[in-house]
């Protein structure tokens, strides 16, 4: 008993050295975190596409995020915030909902027509088409490549792109309303940033509000996401987080990764 | 290895606390879907499917008032305790669905014909779920060219009966009772405790057209002076208060300028 | 003759007391069943006035409360082959409108 006691705490004590040491300069660990970077963000949905015959469809948020707010697609159109959770059939993109809300084959995007999603019945010709989704990222069937569209933006660690960076440096529009889709409404305020006490030995985290709501309005996060108004009142951890709760809800795939520590534990610990 | 028993399973315990519900996004319901209410009080006891209302259709045809208080269906699923035996004696579904009722130029087709016996396409057109049922009435040709809306049902059911796309029967003979004209509370604020939310402007009028009086005061809302009642956000998530309708049958709480329109200076 | 209006007597006496049974007795069921409707009338009355409850006076507000709270008990010695269906869907109505008039009566009387 007590030899395993003793070879667990070294184990552990073990474990926890690179990661202190390369706390400072942690992007070199951070290949080992994350995946490649035009994987990150990459979601599998095989709801039916196996059962009728088709490959599953991977959608790589990436081109996506480069030209439409969080909040248009989540909100508006109405797609759920887990993989294959939204259970979408090619029903339901014929007849206009989700996919179907945009690649409808006539909507006219960046002075192009989106092209047409699914179809109740599909030549061997269309199979084409039909490749751009139901296929993998490195079939050939893309027409946008992540390297030749990467190249210009600036990144963060982990090679992932800076996109609140892209933005303000005028390298991506991004839209917030679509014409059929979105409806208008009043904005409301942004509400104040605010810092959130840290329970362990890392910086307490500033929340800033105002970066979140630009893109993902309010009903994005509450209140499924964040369900209380007052904060302070629901309580979570870096666990949960990384299970891909709250924070994780997005912070986990598509925006900057959980792994960039100091992007959110900003505020130095008081001495 | 008792120990090593007890450890593992506490850790499994934790794991298991740990996939709470809240912090992830759910499904939202597609715009067909939403409304949707499946009731079950007898059904699977008596081997027959659940049944499945999806609000849309009848919320076109009808006032909330006319289901909801001249025939008395509760506001909770389940909670009416709906047995074939009262919708054959004539009431609840069995008020309009009895074969022989018309409106207009359609007759509501006939509810729970025997209560015991064998099930027949027509039951399947309520007792539905798990089934893979064609309703009579598809959604998106029902609501073509109305006037859309994001979320819920993706429909503007005020504009849609301005409009007079849709005219909602708000009386029944032998079952409404002929009331009093209806008299119009006044709209007023209610002052949101977030820091920069709008206020909340409480439209009487636009609830009263629809629901009367009864449907709201005194079960849902009891405080008879504003401000009596205190209630917060989380339980009208939760479904109590405003959440009873506007959970899943009135627009979803999601769109929070629909209510939060007075601008705090 | 005098056996023919003996015969017409008696008959008539039958016809009377027997048939008038019958009439009675008929009368006596109209007058049960109008009781047993009678309730539902009761309802439709006591309900009439719940879009403009906030019109009302306290003593008519007070005056329905009570007619409410008599017809439920009538409501809830129901019998017949309708009854359980009755009762479950009546109680809930009922309760509806009472608790509405009620609503308003202590808004008015916490006005005052």
């Amino acid at each position: 008993m007590v030899h395993i006691k003793k070879i667990l705490s070294v184990f552990i004590i073990a474990l926890t050295v690179p990661v202190l040491a390369s706390a400072a300069d942690y992007s070199e660990s951070l290949q080992y975190l994350l995946p490649p970077a035009e994987y990150f963000g990459q979601v599998v949905l095989d709801n039916y596409s196996h059962k009728a015959g088709v490959s599953p469809v991977t959608f790589d948020h990436w081109l996506h995020r480069a030209k439409f707010t969080c909040r248009l697609c989540h909100i508006d159109i109405g797609f759920a915030m887990k993989e294959e959770m939204t259970e979408i059939s090619a029903a339901d993109n014929v007849n206009g909902y989700y996919c179907g809300s945009c690649h409808d084959g006539k909507r006219v995007f960046d002075g192009r027509e989106i092209f047409d999603s699914c179809a109740e019945d599909y030549t061997e010709n269309e199979g084409k088409r039909c490749a751009r989704c139901h296929s993998d990222a490195e079939s050939g069937a893309r027409k946008y490549k992540y390297k030749t569209f990467s190249e210009k933006l600036t990144k963060l660690p982990g090679n992932l792109i800076d996109w609140e960076k892209a933005e303000s440096e005028g390298k991506i529009k991004v839209t917030d309303f679509l014409e059929g889709v979105s409806y208008k409404r009043e904005p409301l305020k942004a509400q104040d940033d605010f810092s959130i006490k840290t329970k362990t030995w890392t910086a307490d985290v500033i929340f800033s509000h105002r970066k979140h709501t630009v893109w993902n309005g309010c009903e994005l996060c509450h209140p499924l996401i964040f369900p209380s108004t007052k904060k302070g009142t629901t309580q979570y951890s870096m666990k949960q987080i990384m299970k891909g709760e709250y924070c994780g809800a997005c912070h986990m795939s598509v925006a900057f990764s959980v792994w960039l520590c100091d992007k959110c534990h900003i505020t130095p610990v008081k001495q | 290895m008792k120990k090593a028993i007890f450890i593992t399973g506490l850790l499994f315990s934790i794991i298991g606390i740990a996939f709470a519900q809240t912090g992830v996004k759910k499904k939202r319901p597609l715009p067909y879907e939403f409304g949707r209410v499946v009731i079950n009080n007898y059904s699977e006891a008596s081997n027959i499917a659940p049944v499945v209302f999806d609000h849309w259709l009848h919320r076109a045809k009808f006032t909330c008032r006319l289901c909801h208080v001249d025939i008395g269906f509760a506001m909770t699923a389940g909670a009416s305790d709906i047995k074939a035996r009262d919708n054959i004696n004539g009431y609840y579904c069995g008020t309009c669905h009895n074969g022989t009722r018309m409106f207009g130029d359609t007759s509501a087709f006939s509810s729970c014909k025997e209560e015991s016996g064998s099930m027949n396409a027509t039951c399947d057109r309520c007792h539905s779920l798990g089934k893979n049922v064609t309703r009579k009435y598809d959604f998106r040709e029902f609501v073509k060219g109305w006037p859309k809306e994001r979320l819920g049902n993706g429909v503007d059911w005020e504009k849609a009966e301005e409009q007079e796309l849709i005219m909602p029967y708000d009386y029944i003979e032998g079952v409404s009772i002929k009331r009093a004209k209806l008299v119009v509370q006044d709209d007023f604020k209610i002052v949101s405790k977030v820091k920069g939310m709008p206020n909340i402007i409480f439209s009487h009028e636009k609830h009263t057209v629809w629901n009367g009086c009864e449907l709201c005061h005194p079960e849902i809302f009891v405080g008879i002076k504003k401000g009596l009642t205190q209630y917060s956000m989380v339980s009208i998530y939760e479904g109590k208060f405003c959440g009873v309708c506007h959970n899943n049958v009135a627009f979803p709480l999601l769109d929070c300028q629909r209510c939060h329109l007075q601008e705090v200076k | 003759m005098k056996n023919i209006a003996r015969l017409f007597f008696i008959g008539f006496l039958l016809f009377n007391f027997w048939g008038r049974g019958f009439i009675v007795g008929g009368s006596l069921n109209t007058v049960y069943a109008q009781e047993q409707g009678d309730w539902k009338q009761e309802y439709a009355e006591i309900c009439a006035k719940t879009q403009n409850a906030m019109e009302l006076s306290v003593a008519e507000l007070k005056d329905r409360i009570e007619r409410a709270d008599k017809l439920q008990e009538r409501i809830n010695k129901l019998e017949g082959p309708l009854a359980e269906t009755e009762k479950k869907v009546f109680t809930k109505r009922l309760k509806m409108c009472r608790e509405l008039y009620s609503f308003a009566l202590e808004y008015k009387e916490h006005k005052e």
